[in-house]
C-alpha cells in the first residue's frame, strides 16, 4: 500500500494550548483509515490540519509536516489542496439556498466547469458515487436542505466527490444520523475505499471495526497506537489502547 | 435524624399555601402593570394616527385625492398639493439607496468576512458609530463639506460626462436633490452596514467551512454559503435604511434648496415631505397648517409601510429562511429528471482531465477576483467611514479650543455680538438637554420596559404580532412627526404649554418609548426557554421567573437598549424643533421654552445667529460627538459579557 498522506512530527496548537503532539504515521491510498479516541484528543484537529482548515482559525499554528504524495501540503496552494483533499463534516451542511443539483455542482463551478453537459455529467457521477442518485433523480431542483438527514450527508459526500478528490476526510459523518442512515453511509464508505484514501474520525468503535482497514488510536493529542484495525482491536500492543477498545474508559 | 427531617419537610410544606396565595396576587399585579404599559403605548400610537388624520381632515375634504398630485403650494392663494414633496422624497431616498447599498454592503462584507479577524470588530464599531451621529451634525457637515464639494467637483463632472441625457442639467448649485440624496445615503450607510453585518454573522460557521473545504476563496465562500442565507436580513436592513431616509428632515432641509417644484433635473433644488414640514410648520396657520398635516399623514403612511415591510423581512430571516429565495427559484435552471447532459455511464470520465489541466490557471483567476473584491470592499469601507472622520476632524479643529475651556460648561450663552465678544458657554443647552432627556427617560424607560416585558412574556398570538408591528413602525417613525404631534396636541388642549420643556420632554419620551420596548423584547427573547423552564420547575411563580431569572439574564442588553435610546434622544433635533421653542437662556420652569444641544446647533447654523454662537455650536457639536462615543463604548462594554445582538 502506497502512502497517500505522510504525517511527519505534526504538532498543532490553539493559542497556547497544544492539541497534537508529534504525530507520525502514514495513511495509505485506496484504504479506509479510522481515527479513534476519546473526545478532545485531537482527532478532528488532525483532519483539519490535513486540508489546512486548521490555519483558518485565528491563533492556531502547526509544526511538522504532512506530505501528500510526497509533497509537503504547506507548499501547496490551500485552494488547490482542498480540491484534492475533500472533507465531510459531522453535521450535514448543504448550502441552504442552493438546490440539490447546485449543491453538488458548487465545487465544479468553482473550478470553472461551465458547459451544461459537463456539469450534468459531473453531478450525475457524484450522485451515483454517493449512492444518492436514485433517491433524488426527480428532485434535483428541490432545496438541498429539504432532504432527510442521511440524504443530506450523502449529498455533502457527493459534493465533495464531484471535484474528484484523492483523499476524503470524514469527521464523524454518522454521529448525527439514525442507524439506518448510518448503515447506508458505511456501505458507501466500503465502496469508496476502492478509489480514494478515506480517513474517518469516529466515536463509534464498532463502526471503526466495521469500515476501516487501519486504525489510529489518539489519546490526549498523542498517537498511542497505529496499525491494522484487526491488530489494534484484538492484539493491542499498548495497555491504554486495549482499555479503550474494550470499553474500560472513554 | 429521620424524624427531624420529616419535621422540617412538614413545616416547609405548611408554608406553601400562603406563599402560593401571595405569589398569585403579586403575579396578577405584575401582569396588570405590564399590560397597562403596553395598552398605554398602543393608545398613544392610535392617538397619534387619529390626531394626524383629524388635523388633516379639512384639507382632505377640500382637495380629496387630488392633493396627492397637486403641483403647487401657494400660501396666498390657499392652493396646496403634495406632488413635488412626494416625488422629492422618493427621488432623494432612491438616490440615497443607490449610494448606500453598495457602500454599506461592501463595508459589511469587509468587516464580517474578508478583513483579518483582529480588525473586524474595530471596523464594525467605527461603522456603527456613524449610525449614532445626530442628524443635525450630519446636516452641517453637509453644508460645510459636502455642498462645496458637490458644487465644485462632482456636479461639474456629471454635467460634463453624463449630461442632460441622464438628468443632469442646469447649474452646479450644490444645494439640490442630488446632494440631498448623497447626504441621506451617507446617513443610511451605517444602518445597512451594521444590520447586514449581523445577518452575515448569523450564518453558522459550518456553512462557511463547508465552502472553504471545497476550496472556495473567502469571497467565493461569502457568495456561495453566506450571502444567500443572509439575503432576507440584508434586504430588511436596506428597507429599514430606506425608512430612515424617507423621514429625515434636518439634513435634507440644510442641503436640498427648499423649492416647491417637481425637480426638472437631479441638479435642481427641490423639497421632501419631511423637509417641507420643517420649512413651513412653525409659522403656518389655517389652511396651510391643515395641508402640512396632510403632508405629515402621507409621510407617516409611507414610512409605516416601509418599516413594517422591513421588520417582516428581518423576522423571516431571524426565523431561518431556508431553501432558494424566490429570485433564485425563478431564475434557476430547471433540471429534467435524468439530466439530459449525461451522455456516458458513471465511471467514464473523459472530460475530467481537461478540468484538472485548467485548474492552476483557474485558481490564479479566482484569486485575482478575490483580490478585486477586497479592493472594492476596502474602497466601500473608506467611503462609509470618511464622513465620520471628516466631521470629527472639523468638530475637533473648530470646537476643541472652545470645548476645552471649563467655563464653556458653566457659563450661559454669550449675548449675540459681532466683534470683541465676551466668551460664554453652553450651560443652558446642556442643562436643557439633561432635563429633557431625564424627563423623557423617566417616562419612557419604565413604560417601555414593562411593555417589552408584557410582549415577550405574556402576549401571545395575534396580539403579540400586531403590537410587535406597531412598535416596529414607531421605532422608525419620522421624528419630525413626533414633534408635529406633540406640538399640535398641546396646542389644542393646553396652548400655553405647546412650546415648553414639558412638551419637549414628552416628545423625546415618545421617541424613546418604542426603542426601549423593542430592545427589552429582543433582550428577553434571547434568554433560552430551558432557563425559564428550570426556574418554573423549581416552583418559581411566573413573575419571579421574569424579574429574577429572565431580566437578570439579559441585564446588560437592557442597559444597552436604554443607552442607545438615551443617545438618540440627546442628539434629537426634529422632534424638538416645534416643541421646546427657542430661548438662549437657561431653564426657567417646565412650562417655559428651554434650549437644548441639538436645537441650539441647528439655531446657530441656520437661524438668527452670530459668529460667536457658531463657534459655540462647534464646541457643542464636539461635546455631542464625544457623548455618542461614550454611549456607544458603554453599550459595547455592557454587551461584551453576554454577546446579544444589538437592537436597531
Amino acid at each position: 500500500m502506497a502512502a497517500k498522506l505522510d504525517i511527519r512530527e505534526l504538532s498543532a496548537w490553539y493559542g497556547r494550548r497544544q492539541v497534537l503532539y508529534d504525530l507520525r504515521f502514514s495513511v495509505p491510498d485506496r484504504a479506509v483509515t479510522a481515527i479513534i479516541g476519546p473526545s478532545g484528543c485531537g482527532k478532528s484537529t488532525f483532519l483539519r490540519c490535513a486540508n489546512r482548515l486548521h490555519e483558518e482559525v485565528p491563533g492556531t499554528r502547526t509544526e511538522g509536516a504532512i506530505l501528500l504524495d510526497g509533497q509537503p501540503i504547506a507548499g501547496l496552494d490551500p485552494i488547490a489542496l482542498r480540491c484534492r483533499v475533500g472533507m465531510v463534516f459531522q453535521r450535514p451542511a448543504p448550502f441552504p439556498n442552493l438546490s440539490v443539483f447546485e449543491n453538488v455542482a458548487a465545487g465544479l463551478r468553482l473550478l470553472g466547469v461551465r458547459r451544461r453537459d459537463e456539469l450534468d455529467q459531473g453531478v450525475y457521477e457524484a450522485l451515483v458515487a454517493a449512492g444518492l442518485w436514485e433517491e433524488v433523480e426527480s428532485a434535483l431542483d428541490a432545496p438541498g436542505v429539504s432532504l432527510s438527514g442521511g440524504q443530506q450527508q450523502r449529498l455533502c459526500i457527493a459534493r465533495a466527490l464531484a471535484v474528484h478528490p484523492e483523499v476524503l476526510l470524514m469527521d464523524e459523518p454518522c454521529s448525527a444520523l439514525d442507524p439506518i442512515a448510518t448503515a447506508r453511509i458505511e456501505a458507501l464508505i466500503a465502496k469508496l475505499r476502492s478509489a480514494y484514501a478515506v480517513v474517518i474520525v469516529t466515536h463509534n468503535l464498532a463502526q471503526a471495526l466495521r469500515v476501516s482497514d487501519l486504525t489510529a488510536f489518539f489519546y490526549l493529542g498523542k498517537l498511542v497506537e497505529f496499525g491494522s484495525t484487526d491488530q489494534v482491536f484484538h492484539h493491542s500492543q499498548e495497555k491504554l489502547t486495549e482499555n479503550y477498545v474494550t470499553g474500560r474508559f472513554g | 435524624m429521620e424524624g427531624s427531617g420529616d419535621g422540617e419537610a412538614t413545616r416547609f410544606r405548611a408554608r406553601i399555601p400562603r406563599a402560593v396565595r401571595r405569589a398569585r396576587w403579586i403575579g396578577l399585579g405584575f401582569r396588570g402593570g405590564t399590560t397597562a404599559a403596553l395598552v398605554a403605548f398602543l393608545l398613544l400610537a392610535v392617538g397619534f394616527v387619529l390626531f394626524l388624520v383629524r388635523a388633516s381632515l379639512p384639507e382632505i375634504r377640500r382637495t380629496g385625492i387630488g392633493f396627492l398630485f397637486g403641483p403647487h403650494w401657494y400660501v396666498t392663494a390657499g392652493v396646496y398639493g403634495a406632488g413635488p414633496a412626494i416625488v422629492g422624497t422618493l427621488l432623494t431616498s432612491a438616490l440615497a439607496l443607490i449610494f448606500a447599498v453598495p457602500v454599506g454592503l461592501g463595508a459589511a462584507i469587509l468587516s464580517a468576512e474578508v478583513a483579518p479577524r483582529w480588525l473586524r470588530g474595530a471596523l464594525a464599531y467605527v461603522v456603527e458609530l456613524g449610525a449614532m451621529v445626530p442628524s443635525v451634525v450630519y446636516a452641517f457637515w453637509a453644508l460645510v463639506v459636502l455642498v462645496p464639494y458637490m458644487k465644485r467637483v462632482v456636479e461639474p463632472f456629471l454635467l460634463r460626462t453624463l449630461g442632460v441625457g441622464f438628468g443632469f442639467a442646469g447649474l452646479p448649485l450644490g444645494q439640490d436633490v442630488l446632494t440631498a440624496g448623497v447626504i441621506l445615503g451617507v446617513m443610511a450607510t451605517p444602518t445597512i452596514a451594521a444590520l447586514s453585518r449581523e445577518a452575515l454573522l448569523a450564518v453558522p460557521r459550518e456553512r462557511r467551512e463547508a465552502a472553504r473545504a471545497l476550496g472556495a476563496t473567502r469571497w467565493e465562500t461569502a457568495r456561495i454559503a453566506v450571502l444567500g442565507p443572509a439575503g432576507p436580513g440584508i434586504a430588511g436592513s436596506i428597507v429599514l435604511a430606506l425608512g430612515r431616509a424617507l423621514g429625515e428632515a434636518i439634513a435634507v432641509v440644510a442641503v436640498i434648496g427648499n423649492t416647491y417644484q417637481y425637480p426638472p433635473s437631479f441638479l435642481s433644488p427641490g423639497t421632501t415631505l419631511a423637509s417641507w414640514l420643517v420649512n413651513g410648520f412653525s409659522d403656518a396657520i389655517g389652511t396651510q397648517r391643515e395641508a402640512l398635516f396632510e403632508l405629515g399623514l402621507i409621510l407617516f403612511a409611507i414610512s409605516m409601510a416601509v418599516n413594517v415591510g422591513a421588520r417582516l423581512a428581518l423576522r423571516r430571516s431571524a426565523s431561518g429562511a431556508e431553501g432558494p429565495g424566490p429570485l433564485r427559484r425563478w431564475l434557476g435552471r430547471r433540471h429534467r429528471p435524468g439530466l439530459p447532459g449525461v451522455t456516458a455511464a458513471a465511471g467514464s470520465e473523459a472530460w475530467w482531465p481537461g478540468v484538472i489541466a485548467r485548474r492552476p490557471r483557474r485558481i490564479l483567476r479566482r484569486k485575482v477576483v478575490a483580490a478585486v473584491v477586497v479592493v472594492l470592499a476596502v474602497a466601500a469601507l473608506g467611503i462609509a467611514v470618511y464622513p465620520l472622520v471628516s466631521l470629527s476632524r472639523l468638530a475637533v479643529e473648530n470646537g476643541a479650543s472652545v470645548a476645552l475651556r471649563p467655563s464653556f460648561y458653566t457659563e450661559p450663552l454669550p449675548p449675540p455680538c459681532l466683534r470683541n465678544c465676551s466668551l460664554g458657554g453652553i450651560s443652558a443647552p446642556i442643562q436643557g438637554t439633561l432635563l429633557l432627556v431625564g424627563l423623557a427617560s423617566l417616562v419612557a424607560v419604565p413604560v417601555g420596559l414593562c411593555a417589552g416585558i408584557y410582549l415577550s412574556e405574556y402576549a401571545r398570538g395575534r396580539l403579540r404580532t400586531a403590537s410587535g408591528l406597531v412598535i416596529d413602525a414607531f421605532v422608525g417613525v419620522p421624528t419630525i412627526l413626533i414633534g408635529l404631534f406633540v406640538f399640535s396636541a398641546f396646542l389644542q388642549y393646553r396652548p400655553d404649554l405647546a412650546q415648553s420643556a414639558i412638551a419637549g420632554g414628552l416628545a423625546l419620551s415618545i421617541l424613546m418609548l418604542p426603542i426601549v420596548a423593542r430592545a427589552t423584547e429582543i433582550a428577553l427573547r434571547t434568554v433560552p426557554l430551558t432557563v425559564r423552564e428550570s426556574a418554573l420547575a423549581l416552583g418559581f411563580p411566573r413573575h419571579r421567573v421574569t424579574t429574577r431569572v429572565v431580566l437578570g439574564g439579559c441585564r446588560s442588553a437592557l442597559v444597552t437598549g436604554t443607552l442607545l435610546a438615551v443617545g438618540r434622544a440627546a442628539g434629537e433635533t426634529a422632534a424638538l424643533l416645534f416643541t421646546v421653542g427657542w430661548t438662549p437662556y437657561g431653564f426657567s420652569g417646565w412650562d417655559q421654552p428651554v434650549s437644548a444641544m441639538a436645537p441650539f446647533i441647528f439655531q446657530a447654523f441656520w437661524g438668527d445667529s452670530t459668529p460667536n454662537w457658531v463657534r459655540d455650536a462647534w464646541g457643542a457639536t464636539l461635546v455631542l460627538l464625544v457623548l455618542m462615543v461614550l454611549i456607544s463604548l458603554a453599550a459595547r462594554l455592557s454587551l461584551r459579557s453576554t454577546n446579544v445582538a444589538l437592537p436597531e
